[in-house]
C-alpha cells in the first residue's frame, strides 16, 4: 500500500495571547500530521483552540497573539518562523485557503460577488478581464450556483446563506490551493443545506485533488466526511486516528465523554448525558492532564504529570495515562460501545 | 495493546496509577470571570495618561476657581482700580506683582475677572449639560417607548436637526434679548437633540434586543436587568455628554458675545473677556489681554473634551481587552 | 432609486414647510423696535401702531401666514427696513450670494480632500507619529471654540505671512485665510470619521477573507477598506455643510467678506427684522437641501440602500 505523504507537520506548537495584560496559552504543545489528499476533521468544544490552531497555518492570528514555540513544517519550510507579510503571501490562497464560518459577514457587502471571486482568480491564475470572468463563471457553476451570468453581477445580500457559503468556497477554490481549511463550514446553515455543502466539498476535493481540514464541533459532520479525526481539548490534540479508530475504539476519556454526549445514543425517557464541569482556565498553567478535573475515571498521575502520546496502532494514538501498562483496566462507557450498531443514525 | 512512546523508566511513582477521587466541584472551577465592568472601565481610562493628567489639571483648576475669591489679596472683578500716583484709571496695565494678569482697558483686574469669568462659563456649561441630559432623557424615553408618538417625535427631531444650531441660537438670543437665563435656555433648546436621539436608540434596542429578553426569561428581576444591562451604557453616555457639553457651551457663548448677543458686560465671562481681548490684540503690548483668557479657556475646553472622549472609549467593553 | 429620491424630496419639502412656518411664528416674537428704524423715539404710540399695521403685523396669524406664503411663492422675501430701507431683500441678497457660495464650496472642497487624506494617513499609521499629530490637531480644533482659534489664525498669519486680514475683491490672496480657517473645522471632522470608519472596517470578517485570499495589505486597504469606509462618510457630508453655513457667519464677519453670513450678523446688530427673517429662512432651506443631497449621495454609494429603500438612518 502506498505510504501516505505528509504535507503539513505540526510539532509541539505553543501559541499565546495577550489579554487584558495577562497571557493566555491557547495552544499547548499540539502536534499533528496532515496527509495529502485526505479529509482530516478537528473536533472540539468551543474554546478548545481549533480555530486558533488553524489560523496559525496562514498567519491570520489576531494582533495580540503569537507563536511561542514549536514548528509548522509545510513543504520543507517552517511556517512558525514566518513573520513578514511577504512570507505569508506565498502561502495564503496559493497553498492554503480558508473557508470561514459565517457566510453573512465573510463577503464584502458593497462589492458584487463576481468581482470578489474574480479578485482571487486574477491573483492566483494570472488572468485578467474577460478571460478571468470566464473562469469565474466556470467556478460558480462548479460550486452549484445556477445562472452564473446573472449571479455574477449581484451583491451578497441578494444571496441566501447556503448560496453565500458556496461563493466563499468558490473564492477558496479559485486560489487553486493544496490545502483547504473549512472552519465550521456548515454551522451557520440549515440542516438541509449542510448536507449539500458537504457533498459539494467532497466533489471539489476529488476534482481539484484537495486536502481538506474540517474544523467542527458536530460529530455528525465528522462521521460524514472525515478520513481521520483529531480530538482537541484545552489547546492540545489528545487523540488522533482514522474515523474508525476514534469512533469505534476511542481511548481517551474525553473522547468517551464526547461520544457519550451524542443525542442519538440517548435512551428514551432518561436524561441525556452531559460532561460535568467547564473547560480549564488557560490563563493558568495546567498541571498534568487538562481533562483530569472533569474525568470521573481519572488516575492520580493525571493530576501530576502530563501524559505523552501512546500509540494504539500505526494510525491511532492518544495522550492518556490509561494506555500506560502500569495503569489499571478502565472500562469504556457501555453506551458508546453501541456506536457501530448506531452508525447509520449518525 | 499499547506501546509507550517515551522511556520505560520515566521515574513516575507506580502508586500514582490508581483511580483518583472525583471532586465534582473542582470540575466547575475552570471558568474564568473576575471581570467587573466598572473596574475595567476605570483601568482602561487610567491607562490613557493624557486623559489622566488632564483630569488632574482640571480638578486643580476647578478647586482653584472655587476658592479663589477667598484667598487673601484678591481683587474684585468689576472694580475699576486707580493708579495710586495719578489717581486716574489704571488702564491697560501690563502684568506685574500687584496685578498678576494685568488690567484691561478700563482698569479692571484681569486676574479676578478671568476667574470670575471661568466660574460663570463653567456654571453655564454644567447647568446646560445637566438640563440637556435630563430633557434629552425624558424626550428620548417617550420617543422610544410610546409607539404612537414615534412618528411625531421623529418629525420634530428632523425639523430641529435640519437647521444649523448656530442659526437657532442666534435667533433665540435675538428674540429674547441677551441675559444669563436666555443663554442657558437657548443652549438647552439646541442641545437636547443628540441626547434624546441616543436615549431613544437605546430604548429601541431594549425593546428589540434579545439579550434583555433572554435575561427576563432566565428570571432576572427587572431591577437587575436595569442595573446590569442598561445602566452601564446609560451612565457612560450621560457622562460623555456632560463632559462635552462644557466646551460646546463655552464655544457658543464666545460666538454669541462676538456678535453682540452674549452676556452683558458687567457679568464677566470667558466670552466677554476674549472679545475684549480681541479688540486690542493687534498691538503687541496689549496682547496679554487676549492670551490669558484664551489660555484658560483652551485648558478647560481641551481637558473636558479629552476626558470626555477617553471616558467614552473606556466605557466601551470592546476596549476592555 | 427613483422611488427613494421622490420619497426623500417629499420628506424634505414637508420638513422645509414646517421649518419655515415655525421660523415665521418665532419671528413674530422679535422685538418690535426692529420695525421702526432710526428716529423711532420720535414716533408716538399711535404712529408706531400704524407702522406695524402697515406691515400686516396686527393681522390675525393665519392671515399673516397666508400673505407670507403667497409673497414667498412669488419670490418676494420682504423688504429691508433699516439696513437698506425700502430695498427688497432679494435685491440685497443678489450681490451677496456669490461670495458666500464661493467661500462655502471652496472650503468644502479643501476640507474634503485634506480631511479624508489625513484620516486615511492616520489610520495607516495608527499609534505612530502621523496619528498622534493628527489627533492633537483634531482635539484642539474640536475642543477650542472656533471663535478663539480663528482669532489666533488671524493674528499670527498677518504677522508671519503678511496675508491680508480684510477681504478685498481685487486681491485673490485675501481669499486664503478665510477659506483655510473655515476648512479647519470640517477637515478635523472628516479626518476623525474617516479614520474611525477605516479602523472599524479593518476588524470585519470580510477583510480577513480578503487577506486569506492572499491579497496584499495595501490592496486590501484600497480596494476593500477605503471603498467601504467612504459610504458612511457620505453621511457626514450633510453635517459638514451645516457646519460650513454656521462657520460662514463667523468668518465673513471676521474678514469683512460681503456675503450672506456677514449680512445676517449686521442685520442682527442693527435689528432689521425682515432681513433677519429672510436670511434665517434661506439658511434653513439651504441646510435642508444640503441634507437631502447628502442622503442621495449615500444612496448612490451604497447599493443596499438603492435596492432596499432604507430611509436615511440619521
Amino acid at each position: 500500500m502506498e505510504t501516505p505523504v505528509s504535507i503539513l507537520s505540526v510539532k509541539d506548537l505553543v501559541i499565546k495571547f495577550n489579554l487584558r495584560g495577562k497571557t493566555l496559552t491557547a495552544i499547548r504543545e499540539a502536534s499533528m500530521d496532515l496527509y495529502k489528499g485526505e479529509s482530516l476533521a478537528i473536533v472540539g468544544e468551543s474554546g478548545s483552540g481549533k480555530s486558533v490552531f488553524n489560523k496559525a497555518f496562514m498567519g491570520l492570528l489576531d494582533k495580540n497573539g503569537w507563536v511561542e514555540s514549536g514548528s509548522i513544517l509545510y513543504k520543507g519550510k517552517d511556517l512558525a518562523n514566518y513573520k513578514t507579510e511577504n512570507d505569508w503571501l506565498k502561502i495564503r490562497g496559493k497553498e492554503i485557503a480558508m473557508v470561514f464560518q459565517d457566510p453573512m459577514t465573510s463577503l464584502n457587502p458593497l462589492k458584487t460577488v463576481g468581482k470578489q471571486v474574480q479578485e482571487a482568480v486574477e491573483l492566483h491564475q494570472g488572468l485578467r478581464g474577460e478571460a478571468a470572468k470566464k473562469v469565474v463563471l466556470d467556478i460558480l457553476k462548479d460550486v452549484g450556483i445556477s445562472e452564473p451570468e446573472k449571479r455574477y453581477r449581484q451583491y451578497p445580500f441578494e444571496f441566501s446563506g447556503g448560496m453565500r457559503q458556496r461563493v466563499v468556497i468558490a473564492i477558496a477554490i479559485a486560489c487553486r490551493p493544496e490545502v483547504l481549511i473549512c472552519d465550521e463550514p456548515t454551522t451557520a446553515l440549515d440542516v438541509t443545506i449542510q448536507a449539500q455543502i458537504l457533498q459539494l466539498l467532497k466533489g471539489l476535493q476529488e476534482k481539484y485533488s484537495l486536502t481538506i481540514i474540517y474544523i467542527t464541533h458536530d460529530l455528525g459532520v465528522v462521521a460524514n466526511v472525515a478520513d481521520r479525526v483529531a480530538v482537541m481539548y484545552a489547546g492540545d490534540i489528545i487523540e488522533i486516528g482514522t474515523a474508525d479508530d476514534v469512533f469505534f475504539d476511542p481511548q481517551h476519556p474525553y473522547t468517551w465523554a464526547l461520544l457519550s454526549s451524542l443525542p442519538q445514543l440517548g435512551i428514551k425517557g432518561e436524561p441525556l448525558y452531559t460532561i460535568h464541569g467547564t473547560p480549564p482556565n488557560l490563563f493558568k498553567e495546567i498541571k498534568g492532564d487538562a481533562f483530569a478535573p472533569r474525568n470521573p475515571r481519572a488516575l492520580q498521575v493525571d493530576f501530576v504529570h502530563r501524559p505523552p502520546y501512546f500509540e494504539v496502532s500505526e494510525t491511532h494514538k492518544a495522550k492518556t495515562w490509561l494506555l500506560d501498562p502500569r495503569a489499571p483496566k478502565v472500562e469504556r462507557p457501555k453506551s458508546i460501545e453501541n456506536i457501530r450498531a448506531q452508525w447509520g443514525v449518525l | 495493546m499499547s506501546t509507550m512512546l517515551n522511556k520505560p523508566n520515566d521515574g513516575i511513582d507506580e502508586t500514582l496509577f490508581t483511580l483518583a477521587e472525583y471532586d465534582a466541584r473542582a470540575a466547575e472551577l475552570g471558568g474564568y470571570s473576575n471581570y467587573s465592568y466598572w473596574r475595567s472601565t476605570w483601568q482602561v481610562f487610567l491607562k490613557n495618561r493624557t486623559a489622566f493628567v488632564l483630569m488632574i489639571i482640571i480638578l486643580v483648576l476647578l478647586i482653584f476657581t472655587m476658592i479663589q475669591p477667598y484667598l487673601p489679596n484678591q481683587k474684585l472683578p468689576n472694580e475699576i482700580y486707580l493708579d495710586p500716583a495719578t489717581k486716574m484709571q489704571l488702564r491697560n496695565h501690563p502684568p506685574d506683582a500687584e496685578y498678576w494678569f494685568g488690567t484691561n482697558s478700563i482698569g479692571q483686574d484681569l486676574w479676578a475677572r478671568i476667574w470670575s469669568g471661568t466660574r460663570t462659563s463653567l456654571y453655564i456649561g454644567v447647568v446646560v449639560g445637566f438640563l440637556t441630559a435630563i430633557l434629552g432623557i425624558i424626550v428620548g424615553a417617550i420617543w422610544g417607548y410610546v409607539r404612537r408618538l414615534e412618528r411625531l417625535f421623529t418629525e420634530i427631531y428632523n425639523v430641529f436637526d435640519n437647521i444649523p444650531t448656530t442659526v437657532i441660537l442666534v435667533l433665540l438670543t435675538y428674540i429674547m434679548r441677551p441675559s444669563l437665563s436666555t443663554l442657558i435656555f437657548a443652549m438647552c433648546i439646541t442641545g437636547w437633540l443628540s441626547v434624546s436621539r441616543m436615549i431613544r436608540n437605546m430604548i429601541v434596542i431594549i425593546r428589540d434586543q434579545e439579550y434583555n429578553l433572554a435575561s427576563r426569561c432566565l428570571g432576572t428581576p427587572t431591577g437587575r436587568v436595569i442595573t446590569k444591562n442598561l445602566l452601564p451604557y446609560l451612565v457612560s453616555v450621560i457622562m460623555l455628554r456632560i463632559a462635552l457639553a462644557i466646551p460646546i457651551a463655552i464655544g457658543s457663548e464666545v460666538f454669541l458675545t462676538y456678535i453682540g448677543l452674549g452676556l452683558p458686560v458687567d457679568i464677566p465671562s470667558l466670552g466677554n473677556l476674549i472679545n475684549e481681548g480681541r479688540l486690542v490684540m493687534m498691538s503687541a503690548s496689549l496682547r496679554y489681554q487676549l492670551f490669558f483668557p484664551a489660555i484658560v479657556l483652551s485648558i478647560i475646553t481641551i481637558s473636558f473634551y479629552v476626558m470626555g472622549n477617553a471616558f467614552g472609549d473606556a466605557a466601551d467593553p470592546r476596549n476592555h481587552v | 432609486m427613483l422611488r427613494y429620491s421622490l420619497k426623500r424630496i417629499l420628506q424634505s419639502a414637508l420638513t422645509l414647510f414646517i421649518v419655515i412656518t415655525v421660523v415665521f411664528l418665532l419671528m413674530r416674537l422679535m422685538p418690535e423696535e426692529g420695525y421702526f428704524g432710526t428716529g423711532s423715539d420720535k414716533l408716538d404710540a399711535a404712529q408706531k401702531e400704524n407702522i406695524l399695521r402697515s406691515y400686516g403685523l396686527r393681522d390675525p396669524m393665519y392671515l399673516q401666514l397666508k400673505n407670507f406664503y403667497s409673497s414667498l411663492l412669488k419670490g418676494d422675501l420682504g423688504t429691508s427696513i433699516i439696513y437698506r430701507p425700502k430695498v427688497p431683500v432679494s435685491v440685497i441678497l443678489k450681490g451677496k450670494v456669490f461670495y458666500s457660495l464661493y467661500l462655502g464650496l471652496a472650503s468644502i472642497g479643501v476640507s474634503l480632500v485634506l480631511g479624508i487624506g489625513l484620516g486615511i494617513l492616520m489610520s495607516q499609521y495608527k499609534g505612530k507619529l502621523w496619528d498622534k499629530l493628527g489627533t492633537v490637531y483634531i482635539v484642539v480644533i474640536n475642543a477650542v471654540p472656533a471663535a478663539v482659534y480663528y482669532l489666533f489664525i488671524q493674528l499670527y498669519t498677518t504677522e508671519w505671512f503678511k496675508l491680508p486680514i480684510l477681504f478685498d475683491v481685487d486681491k485673490p490672496v485675501s481669499w486664503i485665510l478665510p477659506i483655510v480657517s473655515m476648512s479647519l473645522g470640517s477637515m478635523a471632522g472628516y479626518a476623525m470619521w474617516m479614520r474611525r470608519y477605516m479602523v472599524d472596517e479593518l476588524n470585519k470578517d470580510y477583510i480577513r477573507l480578503a487577506k486569506a485570499k492572499g491579497l496584499k495589505n495595501s490592496a486590501v486597504m484600497v480596494r476593500h477598506v477605503m471603498r467601504n469606509a467612504f459610504v458612511p462618510m457620505a453621511q457626514y457630508l450633510p453635517t459638514s455643510i451645516l457646519l460650513t453655513i454656521a462657520g460662514s457667519l463667523y468668518i465673513e464677519y471676521l474678514y469683512s467678506i460681503p456675503g450672506m453670513g456677514g449680512l445676517l450678523i449686521d442685520a442682527i446688530q442693527r435689528q432689521d427684522n425682515p432681513l433677519v427673517q429672510a436670511l434665517v429662512l434661506i439658511y434653513s432651506a439651504v441646510s435642508i437641501l444640503g441634507l437631502f443631497l447628502g442622503d442621495l449621495l449615500m444612496a448612490l454609494c451604497d447599493p443596499r440602500i438603492k435596492l432596499e429603500h432604507q430611509g436615511g438612518s440619521r
